[in-house]
């Protein structure tokens, strides 16, 4: 049988097949169809099954990575929504949390508010903090406002109350009213998707929701209608944020879930490859062609938060912690008027794209430079499928970089280069040595299309001492789907001093959200002996408004002692001191619940007495650095290197999805999953 | 404009901006570094949330290298205290393992006493080359007030413990003895000390980041880099002060009060170019005041730098590149650079009005296209105090409240913000009634409070709040009751702040901006509405379709319609 994961972006959709029985992988790539991203899906799985043989029946699982509700926020293409609020709170959304978002440029302006103010109503009716109505609901006024919606064609509704998360009464009758009155209409209450507290981001993920919902339900059902014209036996899955799978009835009720989905799916299979070949602790390092994603693995595991933002909007839903910044291929190199070169955060991305790819591009972007170095093929690219032009790359960086610098043009490519590797440095320092991560302890996960041609340089200047390029790097995403579990996540709040009392229902409450979990799994077909819980405790000392994250094992029965003394031990590590005797307070527990499924295990086989010489496409005259000025570098096709054969850099890997830039002063080998495995043996600046 | 042309003039050269650029990579980590960990490891709410404070890089001369400031407030504020330091320890005294501590804005600088001051020397091949150095908002100082702050004030002495520069760490150890002195003279002090130490730890945190950079790059390297930074940044103020031709700017804007009642007090400045330089000149602002409304000089500089960087090129690095070509020139006894012992404590409320003035300046020198109306020029502050509702002792919820933000040309004002010199988060709704005996009746927009115009002015915030508590105490210190936010290029001005008592109620009354120590019933409530700035632009040139977009949401009424020319 054979499994496929899918991953949907902007330009391509990538694929990968994998055999179950063998456990061989495959992989392939199309343009995207971003009017209906299902077109890409289903031709070309039905191409990809073609080419490799494959019959529809034969297939047992597809996942997808999407984008759909994301672009539906980005591109404001969601639905109509309107919005019923408690009395007094209808500006919520506008007031958000009365920042702007940038110090000094007012030009920088809040994102547009997805329901406009005339589609916000209010109810009368008020719950206090501790769940006890002050004012009871009238579910009347819920037919004098259904009226309006329907004059104003109001096709999804959000309902978010003050103090829902702990008493979700008056939402449930409210929703409960607008369903009886008006079943076509698309509800979400914040109590059902994100029963937390702190008003302002819980609104803000039910809005986004309720804004994506509808058009997300039109595209599942193509999706599921092309799957099923596939005649391939299964229904589709679909990866969310927090890089577990869904099926599709869960995905049309919380959308808003699926945000980033891709991404998560590339930090999944990065952990997941990287584990196999021995290293736990990593940094993920997705470049692509406009942005740089970078996310640490501690001890094989992802690390997640709650606090992103989709388009500017806050969304309070677990997620992989990606850190995100605008560089990549396309980011353009610029000089400004008191002579500094900039490169980022504009970018020229897949269009006009590079000049090099001659889109129509006019300004030099980082893809440029590696053209006119000879890192990347000068020739052409993707199999032989996008050419190259080296002579307008050069010609750019020549009129706009180096004649204008008065440095030569090799200087000033690498230049744009040396900048572009800074600023994801940065990136990195930022989410591990600025947390008192120590970088020689890591390797370097490089993915995306861009990730294994810088990876090297940023690991030099970092100090991080491996680099480790996955197969296909560029189809990273894709092939993360086939190596994710299914999982979901429930949350409880309760902001209260961590006393006996409280303590028992914090109790009460993991045995809840296991009850739900375990619902929730029935319902996506695990079976018993695959499922497995996750729970922690998000509590803090009295005074602060800051959590630390308590783990709390799956049929553990902690004491309150005992947690106490481990939320002590938690604030030590992340704070560097701890308050013993002080009043804790809980204030969120959560669970997630993980159908595990089964991994493939990796039969890559390596070439047996392959040699590097077949593996030699050509050489070529590259440039690394000033002091070797150019040099004739090997060139080798990824697939015919020899597994187990030590080599040294400089040298250049190139494959479908991705070059891997190699340079000198690294030795390196492809490992026994044909892993690149470069060790960075000093700075060869 | 022509690249070499403008090294003829005798600017600096910069000698590898390539360098330059991955260099300032590297400095913005260790500042991020230390503000991260600044803000992650302290206690009080002020740093901890509100990300009220700041960190820098200084030389050895003490000129400023790099800053991440999270309050624009803060901007070159730290230099004062470097400043400081040098002048009381000259450099030739200062050793290995030594820190230093100051907050006074007479004797070391600051800007205000809540504001503590760390500053750490870094030493590399045997000399003093650098010094790290962070400054942090403590909930309290001591003084006369929970908190340190009264408008009300009249010196100093009544705005908690003075702390010229002295050391703090000695031999690369913490005086123990002194920061007990000093926690014991505030009302939290184990918060203290252990925010305090954090402050320490932060500078030597930048210290040992700074000292593997040096390592890395060698340090004449790092030296010509930061030369490199230096002149960059100066080339490019110049550039823009350059663009700003011979015209010149005036503006006046008056505070409601100076903090004890009395006469509006005027905020006066006129901007101009004069060889090279870009001078501020305060002549005809008011006298220092009474109540606590008074800057000192730091922090008229901090509100200059900001304006400057805000309406000039707000990309600009924070060093002192930026800072070598604005003349500031303010007499002393003005209540924006007042003299000892003037109490300085509800400083930001002025420092708002100074910005305000300085953005009315440039209307009259940047083009039309770049000019941006008034907004919420205040930093409305509430607080509410009484007994705790779960546990023994006081609460104090302290709160500053945003509002309209400016209009300009491209865009409609935003609505709901901070403006200007602060940027700090609300406390949700839910977190403040789990937290107090308080009750939220309504947080929403103040309507039709944006100025009219092409593109409306920002809408102010209202927040109405009942006490659940009999002797729940109120203060209450902000502006803009009698002047509003102008509008610009024919906008309409923004509506004016209102503070009432028991809104809604038989008893309804409405108070002044400035209030102290009002004695709240169970029951009782409190108002306050934010102003609403100014619009840019004729209203009757605003779209009927925004005009109508306006109407069905009750941002404006149909009685309203007129102004727009409808």
């Amino acid at each position: 049988m054979y499994r496929i994961g899918v991953d949907v972006g902007g330009t391509f959709t990538d694929f990968t097949l994998l055999n179950d029985i063998t456990g061989q992988v495959s992989f392939y790539k199309v343009s995207s169809t971003p009017a209906d991203p299902s077109q890409a899906i289903c031709t070309g799985a039905r191409e990809m099954l073609d080419v490799f043989g494959v019959k529809a029946e034969e297939v047992s699982f597809i996942g997808h990575g999407t984008t759909v509700a994301t672009n539906l926020v980005i591109e404001r293409k969601g639905t109509k929504t309107a919005l019923l609020t408690t009395k007094g709170f209808r500006d919520i959304l506008d007031i958000g949390r009365q920042t702007r978002p940038n110090l000094y440029d007012y030009r920088a302006v809040k994102p547009q508010i997805l329901v406009p103010r005339s589609l916000r109503f209010e109810i009368d009716e008020r719950v206090a903090f501790d769940g006890s109505v002050l004012k009871p609901v009238d579910v009347a006024q819920v037919d004098g406002i259904l009226e309006k919606l329907r004059a104003a064609d109001v096709q999804s509704v959000a309902i978010c109350f003050l103090h829902s998360y702990r008493n979700p009464d008056h939402e449930n009758r409210v929703r409960d009213r607008l369903r009886e009155l008006a079943p076509d209409l698309y509800i979400t209450a914040s109590s059902d998707l994100l029963p937390e507290f702190r008003e302002f981001e819980r609104l803000s993920t039910t809005v986004l929701n309720a804004y994506a919902g509808p058009r997300m339900q039109t595209y599942l059902d193509r999706l599921s209608e092309g799957v099923k014209e596939l005649n391939a036996p299964v229904a589709p899955y679909t990866i969310h944020s927090n890089g577990g799978l869904m099926s599709i009835p869960t995905v049309r009720q919380y959308p808003v879930r699926t945000c980033l989905s891709g991404p998560a799916a590339g930090v999944i299979g990065g952990a997941v490859l990287a584990g196999e070949a021995g290293f736990r602790h990593v940094i993920t390092f997705d470049v692509g062609g406009t942005s740089t994603d970078v996310s640490l693995i501690l001890d094989g595991r992802p690390q997640f938060t709650s606090s992103r933002t989709v388009a500017d909007f806050p969304v309070k839903i677990p997620m992989i912690d990606i850190h995100v910044i605008g560089a990549g291929g396309g980011s353009i190199a610029r000089r400004d008027d008191a002579s500094a070169l900039k490169v980022g955060p504009f970018s020229a991305g897949a269009v006009p794209g590079p000049v090099a790819y001659g889109r129509g591009g006019t300004e030099p972007t980082v893809t440029d430079a590696n053209v006119v170095l000879h890192r990347l093929n000068p020739v052409t690219l993707l199999g032989g499928k996008l050419a190259v032009d080296e002579q307008a790359a050069i010609r750019v960086i020549d009129d706009q970089v180096a004649g204008p610098l008065g440095i030569d043009r090799d200087e000033a490519s690498l230049g744009i280069l040396r900048i572009a590797n800074a600023n994801m440095g940065r990136a990195i320092r930022s989410i591990s040595s600025e947390h008192g991560h120590d970088l020689s302890r890591f390797a370097l996960m490089a993915f995306g299309g861009a990730g294994p041609l810088h990876a090297c340089e940023v690991a030099q200047e970092c100090g991080i001492p491996t680099v480790i390029v996955p197969r296909e790097p560029g189809t990273m995403c894709a092939r993360g789907i086939l190596l994710s579990d299914i999982s979901l996540d429930f949350v409880r709040t309760r902001v209260a001093a961590a006393t006996p009392e409280t303590w028992r229902s914090v109790m009460t409450f993991f045995d809840e959200m296991r009850r739900e979990g375990e619902e929730w799994l029935d319902g996506e077909h695990v079976s018993a002996e695959l499922r497995s819980f996750q729970q922690l405790i998000e509590a803090r000392y009295e005074g602060q408004n800051f959590e630390v994250t308590v783990q709390v094992a799956p049929d553990e029965t902690l004491t309150l002692a005992e947690f106490l003394t481990r939320f002590d031990a938690a604030h030590r590590i992340e704070y560097g001191y701890d308050i013993p005797g002080r009043t804790v307070e809980v204030v969120n527990c959560r669970t997630k619940a993980v159908g595990l499924v089964p991994k493939p295990y990796n039969d890559f086989q390596p070439k047996i007495g392959g040699s590097v010489e077949e593996a030699l496409i050509e050489h070529r005259t590259t440039y690394f650095n000033a002091g070797r000025g150019r040099e004739k570098t090997p060139v080798y096709e990824r697939e015919k290197l020899p597994a187990g054969v030590p080599m040294a850099g400089p040298a250049i890997v190139e494959e479908m999805s991705s070059t891997t830039v190699i340079p000198p002063a690294t030795r390196f080998e492809i490992d026994q999953a044909g892993n690149i495995i470069i060790s960075i043996l000093g700075d060869a600046q | 404009m022509n690249h070499q042309t403008n090294q003829a003039g005798g600017t600096p050269r910069i000698a590898d901006p390539i360098g330059m650029e991955v260099f300032s990579n590297r400095l913005l980590t260790i500042t991020e570094d230390m503000g991260n960990t600044l803000i992650r490891s302290s206690f009080s709410t002020n740093i901890k949330e509100r990300k009220d404070c700041s960190v820098g890089l200084f030389d050895r001369h003490g000129r400023l290298i790099a800053q991440a400031s999270h309050i624009p407030l803060h901007l070159g504020s730290l230099r004062g205290s470097v400043q400081a330091v040098l002048e009381r320890f000259p450099a030739e005294t200062i050793e290995p393992g030594m820190a230093f501590i100051s907050n006074d804005p007479y004797l070391a600088g600051g800007t205000h006493m809540p504001d503590i001051a760390l500053v750490t020397p870094m030493f590399a091949e045997g000399e003093l080359r650098f010094f790290t150095a962070n400054i942090a908002h403590h909930s309290d100082v001591g003084g006369s007030v929970p908190g340190s702050i009264s408008a009300a004030s009249r010196t100093v002495f009544e705005e908690g413990i003075r702390i010229p520069p002295i050391l703090v760490v000695e031999n690369g150890r913490i005086r123990e003895d002194l920061l007990d002195f000093i926690a014991s003279n505030t009302r939290e002090p184990e918060e203290r000390i252990l925010d305090l130490k954090v402050q320490i730890a932060t500078n030597e945190r930048g210290n040992a980041a700074l000292d593997g950079l040096v390592r890395q790059m060698g340090l004449a390297q790092v030296e010509q880099a930061i030369e490199d930074i230096l002149n960059y940044t100066a080339l490019r103020m110049k550039m823009r002060i350059g663009e700003l031709g011979s015209s010149r700017g005036s503006f006046v804007c008056h505070l409601d009060d100076d903090g004890s009642g009395g006469d509006p007090v005027p905020v006066a400045v006129s901007v101009w170019v004069e060889n090279g330089n870009l001078v501020f000149d305060f002549s005809g602002t008011g006298p220092q005041a009474k109540g606590a409304l008074n800057v000192s000089r730091s922090a008229l500089e901090a509100s200059v730098f900001y304006a400057a960087k805000a309406l000039l090129d707000p990309q600009l690095m924070p060093n002192e590149g930026m800072m070598a070509a604005v003349d500031i020139r303010a007499e002393k006894g003005l209540i924006i650079n007042a003299q000892f012992p003037a109490a300085v404590g509800a400083r930001s409320i002025t420092c708002q009005k100074i910005v305000r003035s300085i953005f009315g300046a440039f209307r009259e020198i940047l083009p039309e296209s770049r000019a941006l109306s008034s907004g919420n020029d205040d930093l409305p502050t509430i607080v509410f105090s009484a007994n705790h509702a779960r546990r023994a002792g006081t609460y104090v919820y302290l709160e500053t409240i945003g509002g309209g933000g400016p209009a300009s040309a491209e865009t409609d004002g935003m609505n709901a913000i901070h403006v200007h010199v602060t940027n700090t988060s609300n406390l949700p709704v839910e977190a403040l009634e789990h937290e107090y005996p308080l009750m939220v009746d309504e947080y929403s927009l103040v309507e039709r409070s944006g100025g009219a115009g092409r593109r409306r002015g920002g809408l102010g915030i209202t927040r109405q709040i009942t006490a659940l508590r009999d002797g729940t105490i109120f203060s209450a210190r902000s502006d803009g009751h009698k002047f509003p936010a102008t509008g610009v290029a024919g906008g309409g001005d923004g509506a004016t702040a209102h503070l009432y008592r028991n809104y809604g109620l038989p008893t309804e009354q409405a108070l002044a901006s400035k209030v102290t120590h009002l004695v709240l019933a169970k029951g009782e409530n409190i108002r306050i509405e934010t102003p609403g700035a100014g619009g840019y632009g004729l209203p009757s040139e605003r779209t009927d379709a925004e005009v109508e977009r306006d109407i069905a949401d009750g941002v404006i009424a149909a009685g309203d319609l007129p102004l727009y020319g409808r």
